[in-house]
């Protein structure tokens, strides 16, 4: 009896835990979460994701913490040699001209023949110079000034004047005395005359001082003097006369000779006027304005075979200046704090990874490239799929003529060099001046363009076994129509291999895209690409001392290729149904 | 099986096969032309009675599968005529077809490839019962509950993926997915074939129930003899392409005519370790359907094979009581 309860309970617990009850059966997993519990299992695909994850919040969060700029350039102030003045010794001649009167230059020019056949009078356009040496490189020119003019015929003269009197009754009897005489001057209270002859007229003149020619430099101490002739002329005859002290004007000056033919003139009350010397100095740039000291200052270490003076000009500022010689011609150079872009400069606190040729922050515009790089990634796969996906879909599921002309097109599509076309399509970007912006987009379209043919391939096969399968056949004795039995039987069996094929492309387009832009035909300045932010290392200059701005761009084109084609391969380990696990 | 094969009782027949041929072409040569045919249904003719299940038996590759999806118009006729109903299903129109299809389903062999691996069950079951508008929306959900329970499957399966299902799970998925659509008429395609033996009987019993349920009627395809055996009212014997015998179960089985049937139910085997095994072996194997021999196609394996049989092709021969044979060793009674 016992034995015969024990036996039921036995079969009851026997059937209770062998019957095919659904409740003792272990939870399935539906087929996605398969796939990501494989996926998550795989460590290189999790370590892929990982690095992409980084990438996505490094480019697009990144961008907005960054508290720069895409094309943001920095500067930064550097001392550098300034070029600040030149000087040279002067050789050539300067002329101060008489107050109203004019030295012309076709007279200069006849002046300097003169001076080297050591002639003591020139002719200029019919008018007569004539120059007195005064002293060492300083002429005195003189010609003949009209005052009027006479036209003489048989002893009858007609008078031109120049100014209204200037031929007084007692010039004009001496002209006719010396005319009747054959003579070519005449004198008249004291004043010597000439008579010109042009043409049937005679030019009646007078000789005076038109200008003084030297190859000395007068400066000024005060910018707005202007100095006279009869200043200098008194002050270069002083000077050759080693006379101390002169008047012009009614003002006594002083001259206190200097070192090398220079020459401080100052006034009774001991403030300096001018200076004398045979080195000019100018400025390098119109606004600035050298006193006379540092000209001096200059012409003294110049003088002293000097390479670097300290002035301390009238602000109290004290600046140091560097003098270079080359074929004597002195350049002054300043050390001078100037505001400049900050280039190549190296990772700091501002900049954590520098700045690049622009003086742009690298980490910045790594955040902004990785931004655009991805996008056209993206973009550029989605049109891919976009064509790929349809091609290749319709090809896979109607076959016959219309499969054979699109895997011809694919085939033809396949045999176009991509390199050589995209180098083409850049340079004809560049010839229309396309927008940087529009480039982008361009960039995108011509990618997705030319390399959908992979995409299409691959669907044409998975739809092509996927028709055949029995629940296609199903479908069709269902009665369920065409469109519902591409869009929900076939495509959605063909999504995992064309997520696993995109996820790879991502990689291949954002390679393709970094090439383009280093050969400078893709994303083009003031946007950043990682591509033409390596672009920048076309020296070796660059490339050897500023490793700072290549190497973080290289390490992240080649992390995010790699963290493509880690996930692409784990979700292809996933996706494949003969792995177990 | 009660009354004899009256042709005047034209509405008893839901299916009427006349002279069925199906020619798949044998494409090659320069311009990819067909260059032969594979002639795998050739010229067969039957009727299956309202509410009954003819069984159909041949070899592999005799054309069993060919004749019953051509019945379905899941392929296209190359002669002949399907009549449904009384009407010529190759005459609709694709809209009528869409329609027609609702009325005659079938049921596949392999229950893991006809199952699509990315819908959840009560999808797979239900979306053409949405597609024709069965039921109304708001009884979507319970139609397809029922229909469920009616195969045997819980409603909480409605949510899993096939994957998670065991073989005759799925087949009572594709069961209910058949039978979902409320058709008349089911092709069962060696339903049970995949399956091991419990489970066969499981699922042969199921439609035997629903059978009697909703009053349906089976084209039952299958070489396995002893399930055609339990299941049919009609047995249809095909050899390469052809139809040589067709009977009631209980003559055919007790008295083969055909040489080929002999030797196809020989095969049997008898669970008693005692009996006497009268086994036909066939010499040779199934020739090609693309090149069929001359006469009667079986001439080359039959062991009663005549001269006539080499060069004539035999003609079908009523024997009584719906037993008809295609052979020359028989005259019509």
């Amino acid at each position: 009896m016992s034995d015969n309860l024990k036996n039921e309970e036995l079969n009851e617990y026997v059937s209770a835990s062998t019957a095919l009850d659904d409740e003792q059966r272990v939870k399935v997993l539906s087929p996605g979460m398969l796939v990501a519990k494989r996926f998550i299992r795989n460590k290189l695909a999790m370590i892929g994701l990982v690095i992409l994850i980084f990438m996505f919040i490094f480019s697009f969060v990144g961008g907005q913490i960054s508290p720069y700029g895409e094309a943001e350039v920095f500067r930064t102030t550097e001392v550098v040699l300034k070029d600040y003045a030149g000087a040279t010794y002067s050789d050539e001649y300067l002329y101060t001209e008489q107050e109203g009167l004019k030295l012309p230059s076709a007279a200069i020019s006849q002046f300097i023949l003169a001076v080297n056949k050591k002639q003591d009078t020139f002719e200029a356009k019919g008018i007569q110079y004539s120059l007195i040496e005064e002293g060492q490189d300083f002429y005195r020119i003189s010609g003949v000034s009209e005052i009027g003019k006479a036209l003489t015929l048989r002893g009858i003269s007609s008078y031109t004047e120049t100014l209204e009197g200037s031929l007084t009754d007692t010039i004009k009897a001496g002209y006719e005395a010396a005319v009747k005489d054959g003579l070519s001057e005449f004198e008249v209270d004291g004043i010597v005359y000439l008579i010109t002859k042009i043409g049937k007229e005679n030019s009646i003149g007078t000789v005076q001082d038109i200008a003084l020619a030297t190859k000395r430099i007068f400066n000024t101490y005060a910018n707005d003097t202007t100095l006279t002739y009869q200043f200098k002329f008194a002050t270069l005859k002083a000077i050759e006369e080693d006379v101390k002290n002169f008047d012009v004007n009614g003002i006594t000056y002083t001259i206190t000779e200097g070192e090398n033919d220079t020459a401080t003139i100052s006034t009774a009350d001991g403030v300096n006027f001018a200076s004398v010397s045979k080195l000019v100095v100018r400025p390098m740039s119109n606004d600035v304005f050298l006193s006379v000291d540092f000209k001096t200052l200059v012409e003294n270490a110049i003088i002293n075979g000097e390479k670097s003076i300290v002035y301390v000009d009238e602000n109290g500022e004290e600046n140091e200046y560097t003098i270079t010689n080359k074929d004597k011609q002195y350049t002054i150079r300043r050390l001078q704090e100037t505001v400049v872009n900050a280039l190549y400069s190296e990772p700091s606190k501002e900049h954590f990874l520098g700045t690049d040729g622009n003086g742009m922050d690298i980490l910045t515009r790594l955040m902004y490239g990785g931004r655009i790089s991805l996008l056209i990634g993206f973009i550029a796969i989605g049109i891919e799929i976009f064509i790929g996906v349809i091609l290749g879909g319709l090809a896979g599921y109607f076959g016959k003529w219309i499969d054979t002309a699109i895997m011809r097109l694919v085939d033809v599509f396949n045999c176009i060099p991509s390199m050589p076309l995209y180098i083409i399509l850049g340079a004809v970007m560049d010839y229309y001046r396309l927008a940087p912006q529009t480039r982008i987009y361009l960039l995108c379209v011509i990618l997705g363009l030319l390399s959908w043919p992979g995409i299409a391939r691959m669907v044409r096969g998975q739809i092509l076994s996927l028709r055949e399968q029995e629940f296609m056949t199903a479908a069709e004795a269902t009665g369920i129509s065409v469109y519902r039995r591409i869009f929900k039987h076939l495509v959605p069996n063909v999504i995992p291999q064309l997520i696993v094929v995109a996820t790879m492309g991502l990689g291949d387009i954002i390679l393709v895209e970094a090439t383009l832009s280093f050969l400078g035909l893709g994303v083009k300045y003031p946007f950043a690409s990682w591509g033409n932010i390596i672009n920048a290392v076309n020296d070796v200059y660059v490339m050897t001392n500023y490793l700072f701005v290549w190497i973080p761009a290289g390490m992240l084109i080649l992390l995010t290729v790699l963290g493509f084609n880690f996930v692409g391969d784990g979700l292809r380990d996933a996706f494949d149904p003969k792995m177990k696990r | 099986m009660e009354t004899n094969r009256e042709p005047l009782e034209q509405a008893d027949y839901i299916l009427e096969v006349k002279n069925l041929k199906k020619y798949f072409p044998i494409k090659g040569g320069f311009l990819n032309g067909p260059v032969g045919y594979v002639k795998a249904v050739d010229d067969i003719s039957f009727a299956i009675k309202r509410g009954t299940t003819m069984g159909l038996v041949g070899e592999s590759g005799c054309g069993k599968s060919t004749a019953g999806r051509t019945i379905l118009r899941l392929l296209e006729k190359t002669d002949g005529q399907v009549l449904f109903d009384g009407q010529e299903v190759f005459s609709f129109n694709r809209k009528e077809m869409q329609e027609i299809r609702t009325k005659m389903q079938i049921i596949f062999q392999d229950p893991y490839s006809s199952l699509s691996p990315r819908l959840p069950v009560g999808e797979i079951i239900g979306e053409a019962v949405r597609e024709h508008n069965i039921v109304k929306k708001e009884q979507f959900d319970e139609y397809i509950t029922k229909i469920m329970n009616d195969c045997g499957l819980q409603e909480y399966h409605k949510d899993r993926y096939p994957h998670e299902f065991s073989g005759g799970q799925r087949q009572r998925i594709c069961i209910a997915r058949a039978l979902a659509l409320n058709p008349e008429f089911i092709v069962c395609d060696e339903p049970v074939s995949a399956l091991d033996v419990s489970i066969q009987a499981q699922i042969i019993n199921l439609l035997k129930e629903l059978q009697e349920k909703f009053g349906l009627t089976y084209l039952f395809i299958s070489h396995d003899l002893s399930v055609v055996e339990h299941i049919s009212d009609t047995v249809g014997v095909m050899y390469l392409g052809g139809m040589v015998e067709i009977g009631n179960t209980k003559d055919i089985f007790s008295n083969p005519l055909h040489p080929y049937t002999k030797a196809l139910f020989s095969a049997i085997p008898i669970p008693d370790p005692d009996a006497q095994i009268n086994r036909i072996i066939l010499e040779g194997s199934i020739p090609s359907p693309a090149n069929p021999p001359s006469g009667c196609k079986f001439h080359t394996r039959c062991s009663e094979c005549m001269e006539i049989c080499k060069s004539e092709i035999p003609q079908v021969k009523d024997m009584g009581d719906g037993h008809i044979v295609a052979c020359h060793l028989y005259n019509d009674k």
